[in-house]
């Protein structure tokens, strides 16, 4: 046996021990920036990465255009309904904005205000993994990007958050993977939850909103906005709707699952919260 | 053989990983098929080398690939260098005294890799709470399905790779 393991590579296998070692050390020593060595690799098949995902993008552009033009015309005409429908809610939303600073003045409430920085990135890779759900961006700490941003859609649909920075790169953690843990609410009735990914929904493109109030009336089609609790993240961010509300198997809480908003599939450009301030 | 063959052969099988990585890490994840499961072709890669180069091979490229997986993907905590390692030299144990350097050898092979790292992930998950066997069962077995089909492409790649520098080929 031990002239079989000195022949077949036990030093190698004694390197590759250590290698593992080093490598989850350095890990977690790290927490939210890439250790050296990820941070090397990742740091030189940068552009290798960017190359790829512009030539996806393309392919995928040019297929939507081929083989679903119908669809995208009929998209077109929907949104275009759909702006229609806005431009008249946000006349009367104007209204209400002037109104409602109007009446702050009045009672000498703090003017509502709500700033945030953000970096535009793209978005070079996806899961490569079942086991979890993460996008690989283009931009990194030399942009100021942190472990613990946000990252938004254009239209401020909440994406998820970063979860390990390099120089020009960072990977983040979406909001349907297992490691998601933020404070939720409902618009419509303002209970207030926990935005969870959960295992099993995560491969139906789903998170849960746990621990609901015990009067919750929550019904299909609710919206849920991040809630900003605890100050890590902004508040009012659009996460998804509700789709059911059930009972966890203990009987002793509620939860709601969320379709999110944001097409996690068809990412291709996303905007990354560096710093925020929000004055309710 | 020398030196200067040692790193030829080596630089070639690197190459060849090259687009079995890129396939893997960033052309598959965008291919919608079969639902939304991506198929490791890593672990076939090793298992495929370690057939036809031996155990010891085996372990210095299952090393190498251990650590390309943990290096250039998210999530890495370190143990796919040693699991690949090891089961680079088991693998090329096997096919040494017991199966043949052949698909077949390589398709038992594939089977234990990728069966015991879904096995492996399974336990974590089941230890850690994070979800049920029904749940976990469903994200494993369509991907150790999917990924054992592209065995044949990987086998053939390295196959191809080995009949021109392989083995002693170039002393």
């Amino acid at each position: 046996m031990k002239d079989f393991l000195r022949q077949n590579g036990i030093l190698l296998l004694v390197i590759a021990f250590l290698l593992s070692v080093l490598i989850g050390v350095l890990s977690f020593v790290m927490g939210g920036k890439a250790d050296p060595l990820s941070n090397l690799v990742n740091t030189v098949t940068a552009p290798v990465r960017s190359g790829i995902a512009a030539a996806a993008d393309w392919v995928e552009g040019a297929y939507g255009y081929v083989f679903h033009y119908g669809e995208m015309e009929q998209e077109l005409k929907d949104l275009r309904a759909r702006v229609g429908e806005l431009e008249e809610e946000v006349r009367q939303g104007e209204e209400a904005s002037r109104e409602n600073e109007q009446l702050r003045e009045l009672l000498k409430f703090q003017t509502r205000r709500r700033e945030l920085t953000t970096e535009p990135v793209k978005v070079t890779a996806r899961s490569t993994s079942n086991w979890e759900s993460t996008l690989t961006l283009s931009k990194g700490s030399d942009h100021g990007i942190e472990a613990g941003d946000c990252v938004i859609t254009e239209t401020g649909v909440l994406v998820g958050v970063v979860d390990k920075t390099g120089v020009n790169w960072s990977t983040v953690s979406t909001i349907i993977n297992t490691d998601t843990e933020m404070g939720g609410i409902v618009t419509r009735t303002f209970s207030a939850g926990v935005l969870e990914g959960d295992f099993s929904l995560m491969n139906q493109g789903k998170l849960k909103l746990n621990y609901l109030p015990e009067g919750a009336q929550l019904v299909s089609g609710d919206e849920v906005l991040t809630s900003g609790r605890g100050d890590m993240f902004p508040s009012g961010l659009p996460v998804g709707h509700v789709e059911g509300v059930f009972t966890d198997p203990s009987g002793q809480t509620r939860y709601a699952v969320v379709i999110p908003s944001v097409k996690l599939d068809s990412l291709i450009e996303v905007f990354v919260i560096k710093d925020f301030e929000i004055t309710e | 053989m020398t030196r200067r063959d040692f790193i030829h052969k080596w630089t070639v099988y690197a190459l060849g990983l090259l687009p079995v990585w890129l396939l893997d890490a960033y052309i598959l994840p965008r291919v919608p098929l079969f639902g939304t499961v991506v198929p490791m072709l890593l672990p076939l890669a090793a298992a495929a080398v370690a057939v036809l180069e031996g155990a010891y091979a085996g372990t210095g490229f299952g090393m190498a690939v251990g650590l390309l997986w943990e290096l250039a993907y998210p999530g890495g905590f370190g143990g796919q260098v040693f699991y690949l390692a090891l089961a680079g030299m088991a693998m090329g144990a096997v096919s040494q005294y017991a199966l043949s350097q052949s698909f077949l050898g390589c398709l038992i092979c594939s089977v234990g890799v990728l069966g015991l790292l879904d096995c492996l992930r399974v336990a974590r998950m089941l230890f850690i709470n994070a979800a049920d066997l029904s749940d976990l069962l469903q994200v494993a077995v369509p991907e150790f399905l999917w990924s054992l089909a592209w065995t044949p492409l990987v086998w053939l790649l390295f196959r191809a790779i080995y009949n021109r520098v392989g083995g002693t080929k170039l002393a």
